[in-house]
């Protein structure tokens, strides 16, 4: 991944970070919230090759550390992205035919940021964080799957026409 | 080839898995770095809040509109005011109550109200992901806010200020998992502590192993050291639940706050808790005693030398 990349796609994320922190939690979902960010950033790293998901999971979770209120010391978020980039880096060639399928990449979104929640959630706990009950943390774990199932068809088909242009712009280079 | 690039994959993932580690030793360790970079990011972010939240609020409250479809909204809200206002002023008085018959009427009431407060307008929520319940007002040090200061709402407590900019400031909400208060209850002055549980009802556990909670108790806040992080007597909620439990040392129960956290428009900062007159010492006037003093009189005392008693004459035979 090229540092011009990497600065771009850092850009993108602070410019979604605000959208995410300004916009999207002030409206008062039912159940549990729903996380924009998280959703773009797993959709991201899901398009990515087996590099470019792992740092493009890096760079997504420190703009997301950057948050004022989270309670979580800075670096978690990095720390969980990186992993899950890892993760989807790793099963690369069953995710790259997901891609291809409109609603089971719908559905892999959504698990993955509900993956991504659960590996927070633990890592937290063992970082001695309280973040709530149990009955809490699971009804916002899948509030937000809820969310992004309903939302990530909205802006998905946008995401993969700006891919499908970045990759042709790489490849006229 | 495959080999050479899964090997400098793994190799990538260490490096980024380092230095996230190094960065989480770094932020609890208490490196400003990070923590300067957090209020910062909160700095760039605030105008933008501010000005989203003008046009992004009929919006953001969409879904508890479409909750109260059918109802007159208007008529709503005012009943709504005028029932907190109510549950407040009982608050204080079953406080008031409470501690003049404990105290006989020796201490003077605290004034009810008389915070020096500065208004604000919420400007933005935390992010679901982040499992913190927090709120952004617009307001910060410029407008007199400092870290650790009570914010209410008009119904009573609903946090403490986190982190300050000089236009923005952050509120911990009262339900966030990691949020602790110390609360009095209004009936029995008894202490106890409560805990947010990251949903609208909060845990109470009494400090008082003799003590008791009872259903309906109103709660107030008990006031910290230089009234900073909470000052006392704000009203917090109401015991809904009492957990009957044996096992534990001392009474839990379930409490409801006053205040409506999903519909949170203008909160206050109160940057002064109402001025008392200093506590006079008192030095108590002994009452008069009164001083018997006995003068033992002489009285005849019976002698116990005998009195020779006239002998008879003896006669002469």
């Amino acid at each position: 991944m090229s540092p011009i990349r990497i600065a771009s796609s850092l850009v993108f994320f602070f410019v979604l970070f605000a959208v995410q922190e300004s916009a999207i939690s002030l409206v008062h979902f039912p159940v549990a919230g729903f996380s924009l960010y998280l959703a773009v950033a797993i959709a991201l790293i899901a398009y990515e090759d087996h590099d470019g998901a792992i740092i493009m999971g890096f760079l997504s979770g420190i703009v997301l550390d950057l948050s004022p209120t989270s309670n979580a010391p800075f670096g978690q978020w990095a720390l969980i992205l990186t992993l899950v980039g890892y993760v989807f880096a790793a099963n690369r060639e069953s995710i790259f035919d997901a891609t291809s399928a409109p609603l089971t990449f719908v559905l892999l979104i959504a698990f993955g940021v509900s993956a991504s929640l659960i590996f927070y959630l633990v890592f937290g706990l063992l970082l001695g964080e309280s973040n709530g009950s149990f009955t809490h943390d699971i009804v916002l774990i899948i509030g937000n799957l809820v969310w992004t199932v309903i939302f990530a068809p909205m802006f998905l088909p946008i995401m993969r026409s700006f891919q499908k242009v970045v990759n042709k712009s790489g490849q006229n280079k | 080839m495959a080999r050479g690039s899964g090997n400098r994959s793994r190799l990538l993932l260490i490096i980024l898995l380092v230095t996230s580690l190094f960065l989480v030793t770094l932020d609890l360790r208490g490196v400003s770095l990070t923590k300067s970079s957090r209020s910062i990011t909160q700095s760039v972010l605030a105008p933008v809040q501010k000005g989203v939240s003008t046009v992004f609020s009929p919006i953001g409250r969409f879904f508890s509109d479409i909750k109260n479809f059918g109802n007159t909204k208007d008529e709503l809200d005012k009943v709504k005011i005028a029932n907190s206002l109510l549950k407040a002023q009982l608050a204080k008085v079953a406080d008031n109550k409470g501690a003049l018959n404990q105290l006989k009427g020796l201490l003077n009431l605290a004034g009810q109200g008389g915070y020096k407060i500065i208004p604000a307008r919420v400007i933005g929520r935390g992010s679901s992901a982040s499992f913190s319940q927090t709120i952004t007002i617009d307001a910060g040090t410029s407008d007199g806010i400092s870290v650790n200061q009570t914010v209410i709402s008009q119904n009573g407590l609903i946090g403490v200020v986190k982190v300050v900019t000089p236009n923005s400031a952050i509120i911990l909400l009262i339900s966030d998992p990691s949020f602790k208060v110390g609360v009095r209850i209004a009936r029995s002055q008894s202490i106890g502590v409560l805990l947010g549980q990251g949903n609208s009802q909060y845990q109470l556990e009494l400090l008082d192993p003799t003590g008791t909670i009872e259903n309906g108790d109103v709660l107030v806040t008990n006031g910290s050291q230089g009234n900073r992080p909470f000052v006392p007597g704000v009203p917090v909620g109401q015991v809904t639940s009492v957990d009957q439990k044996n096992s534990s040392l001392t009474q839990t129960a379930i409490v409801k706050s006053y205040a409506n956290l999903n519909d949170l428009g203008v909160v206050s900062v109160i940057i002064s808790a109402p001025s008392v007159a200093p506590k006079t010492a008192i030095n108590p006037t002994p009452q008069p005693t009164i001083t018997v003093l006995v003068t033992p009189t002489p009285a005849a005392t019976p002698s116990l030398i005998p009195t020779p008693s006239p002998s008879p004459h003896k006669s002469k035979a």
